[in-house]
């Protein structure tokens, strides 16, 4: 289990959450965000019932709520009506002195604890005991935007969970909407969980996310020791590689951080590390065919934008989920760590937001990079003890999270539908703009097609062995088979295909809300002849919306 | 893990030349095969593709393969006592308990008698468990005709109207397998199954062929010739839309085939 430096920032929310809805009556504001939030179904009992219980409250509840809730609220918490006072009083002496009344033992303590903290009372508590559970909470959400847990357990022990149990009994006696029960319950329950992960915390079984700060030098230092179980693949620059003699962008091995080209998108995208443009399945002799095993037993780390990091889900999908599991690509998969790469922000012709792929979470560290220094979240423990000695600092990642480029996906409703679109004639314009290079293929971080080739060692033995090698959908001869029979003629048909596969085809079959493409624009940059898939899949969508009116 | 894409050698136990064009294969095999599967067959220096199961036996299997394209013209360097490569079975096969009791049409068009050939020869061996059996196979003239002695065997006990696409020989009807589907007396059948296997066109003018003469779409079987390079659900060659021909075909009823889009 690890806990990041968003987990703590959500305990620090949900105690602030908690203060205010004990602080003073609910309005509508405050509620219409409530009923907007989902809530975690995960947790204790008290946790799940309590969310629950106030999920239906909120789903039924009427425009009289305010109104009620105040009333509720005036009852339960300030013994409004009440002839003897009796209520659920939220202040801790009333629950932990003798007499059961206020500023006892319990006030005192807490008063000397905001002191010593540096903490003055705000004015929205003008009114409030020190030891109001608004206070209180407050104070915890405080506690949790630091790193002190000790203090947090014994504020936790020593207050909150003094009283709390008591209290929150009291208001299942006293209220009479549902709103404030669920409110009591999810504060008990909340509490025990919290105080049971802190414990968890401090006995080792979960790991705080550690963030540091790196200077380039001795980030090539802590490379120099990855490497000696690891091989660190990242975007590099290959000096006049491109087309036209630009450079060339492509995952490479590397040794220094100098060498990770962070400032501009690769041309290419990571998958080649993993899934080889060309690769040996098996060498053959007369009659013997023989598995080629991997030559390197390193793992490796790869650096990848958080859209290639959701490319590999997808590639995941298509090699060990349709049908059974595929081994070449399996035994290099399970050997991938990720060190995500953050984009600072998008590049031109990125459309990662549209295709909900600009936020990943599946990586071991994420990175940012500048020219002198990087930026850490280690989130797998197995990479913390390389940082232990750098410098502790308060970093997660950033997303894209607007691009310049948005893609309107089609909306196909039905079979028949989806058999007039394969039958339009939209997909006339590219028999003689595409040339059937396959450069958008190779280019993308989710095509996955290859063809089988075998290669003999000399012409008079029969000894060689089978490759598997990229193929492209966008090639004449995809679909021809052994007869010269071929499903799809033209490049127009081979467009329609691609496009329908990346934004419709991959899910209808693998379902989810994930589409096959992540909006790398990769195949947009890559075209010689300017062809642009985003355009093709916007068209596409702008037809179905014209047809449909 | 199983490696899916590692082949084993089979023995080839014969070679039978069909057609000027057309061979079979006896190869050693003692697995099981369904009616209209295929294995992966390769020949180290060539490469891979799918072909369909046209007989089999006690511990062998056969495919009928054409003499066109850069694989199969690598195959008929083999002879009996050579090794051939191969992975199978693949593929859904067709569904022929469902089709025990009931009236049979089998239409096929040229090597696509190959994959019906075991289902046919099953209803052969086991003429009572089914009620009727029709067989329209056309090649295209005199010379490309397949599995001769069987199309007489099969003439003792099925209805048979073997047709040459645009020529006339004896024994043979003349014209399209179209032109011959009016000659199966649907509206007799109580309960009954259609299968089509042949090129894309023919399937395709077949199935509306038998719609026209009173056939129902879901009584109708296809079997699809798609290029592979895994045949296990990887290399995307065979995909239609999100179907993939190897996983969930070759073997389509007839309400799926007709909305797949390629």
């Amino acid at each position: 289990m690890m806990i990041t430096k968003a987990d703590m920032s959500r305990r620090a929310r949900l105690y602030a959450l908690l203060s205010r809805l004990y602080r003073v009556e609910v309005d509508a504001p405050l509620l219409d965000a409530l009923k907007a939030m989902s809530f975690p179904t995960a947790g204790n009992e008290d946790l799940a019932e309590g969310y629950a219980m106030l999920r239906t409250y909120l789903d039924c509840c009427g425009g009289n709520a305010p109104e009620d809730l105040a009333v509720d609220y005036a009852t339960v918490f300030l013994a409004a009506g009440s002839a003897d006072g009796a209520a659920a009083i939220p202040c801790e002496s009333v629950y932990t002195s003798a007499k059961k009344i206020f500023m006892q033992e319990a006030w005192e303590d807490v008063c000397g604890l905001y002191a010593r903290s540096g903490l003055t009372k705000d004015t929205k508590y003008a009114d409030l005991m020190e030891d109001h559970i608004a206070l209180e909470l407050e104070f915890m959400a405080g506690l949790c935007r630091g790193t002190d847990l000790e203090a947090q357990k014994d504020f936790l022990d020593r207050h909150l969970l003094s009283w709390i149990p008591g209290f929150v009994s009291d208001i299942e006696k006293y209220a009479r909407a549902d709103f404030y029960k669920a409110v009591g319950r999810i504060t008990l329950g909340f509490l025990r969980m919290d105080r049971a992960m802190l414990d968890a915390l401090s006995e080792g079984s979960v790991k705080q996310a550690a963030s540091y700060s790196v200077r380039a030098e001795r980030m090539d230092n802590i490379f120099a020791r990855l490497r000696e179980r690891y091989r660190i693949f990242a975007p590099k620059r290959f000096a006049k590689r491109g087309p036209k003699g630009t450079d060339l962008i492509r995952y490479g091995e590397i040794r220094s951080m100098a060498e990770i080209v962070h400032n501009e998108k690769s041309h290419f995208s990571p998958k080649e590390v993993f899934y080889p443009i060309s690769q040996t399945m098996f060498l053959f002799k007369e009659d013997v065919c023989t598995q080629k095993e991997l030559e390197d037993d390193k793992d490796i780390i790869l650096f990848a934008r958080p859209c290639d990091v959701n490319a590999i889900r997808r590639l995941d999908n298509i090699f060990l989920r349709n049908g059974n599991p595929d081994l070449y690509y399996s035994r290099m998969r399970e050997k991938l760590h990720i060190f995500m790469l953050e984009c600072k922000e998008s590049f031109d012709s990125c459309f990662c937001v549209s295709m909900g792929s600009n936020v990943a979470d599946e990586y071991s560290v994420a990175v940012r990079i500048d020219d002198i220094c990087a930026l850490v979240e280690v989130k797998d423990e197995a990479f913390l003890p390389y940082f232990a000695d750098e410098v502790p600092i308060d970093f997660a990642p950033q997303f894209v999270r607007e691009n310049k480029r948005t893609a309107k996906l089609p909306q196909i409703a039905n079979r028949e539908t989806l058999g007039e679109i394969c039958k339009s004639d939209y997909w006339a314009q590219y028999d003689e703009q595409c040339i059937g290079c396959g450069g958008c293929n190779t280019v993308c971080p989710t095509c996955s097609c290859f063809d089988t080739v075998d290669v003999i060692y000399d012409e008079t033995s029969r000894d060689g062995e089978r490759r598997r090698v990229w193929s492209s959908c966008m090639l004449q001869d995809f679909t021809r088979t052994a007869g010269g029979g071929m499903a799809r003629k033209t490049p127009g048909a081979n467009m329609r295909f691609k496009v329908l596969h990346k934004v419709y085809d991959y899910n209808q079959r693998f379902g989810g809300s994930e589409h096959m493409c992540v909006g790398c624009g990769r195949c947009v940059d890559r075209c010689p002849r300017n062809i642009d898939y985003l355009d093709a899949v916007n068209g596409l969508a702008e037809l179905l919306e014209k047809e449909d009116n | 893990m199983d490696n899916i894409m590692l082949p084993s050698p089979h023995k080839i136990l014969s070679v039978l030349k069909e057609t000027r064009a057309e061979y079979t294969f006896r190869v050693a095999y003692d697995g099981v095969t369904d009616h209209g599967q295929f294995f992966q067959l390769s020949i180290p220096k060539v490469g891979e593709a799918p072909i369909s199961v046209s007989g089999k036996g006690d511990g062998f299997v056969e495919f009928t393969i054409r003499k066109i394209g850069r694989l199969t013209d690598g195959i008929f360097g083999l002879n009996a006592g050579d090794t051939l490569f191969m992975r199978g079975p693949y593929g859904k096969p067709f569904p022929v308990e469902q089709f025990k009791g009931k009236d049979l049409v089998v239409i096929c068009g040229g090597t696509g008698m190959a994959p019906v050939k075991t289902t046919l020869n099953y209803f052969y061996d086991h003429s009572d468990e089914v009620k009727s059996l029709h067989l329209i196979c056309g090649f295209k003239d005199i010379d490309a005709v397949l599995f001769t002695e069987e199309i007489e065997k099969f003439k003792g006990r099925f209805h048979v109207i073997p047709t040459l696409d645009n020529s006339s020989a004896p024994g043979f009807e003349s014209g399209l397998v179209t032109a011959h589907v009016g000659k199966v007396p649907f509206r007799d059948f109580e309960d009954y199954n259609v299968v089509i296997v042949g090129p894309p066109v023919m399937m395709h003018f077949a199935a509306l062929e038998c719609l026209k003469n009173g056939a129902a779409e879901d009584r109708i079987w296809v079997s699809f010739e798609r290029k592979m390079s895994c045949a296990v659900g990887k290399c995307g060659h065979c995909k239609i839309n999100e179907t993939y021909v190897c996983l969930e075909g070759p073997v389509f009823n007839y309400t799926k085939a007709k909305q797949l889009f390629d």
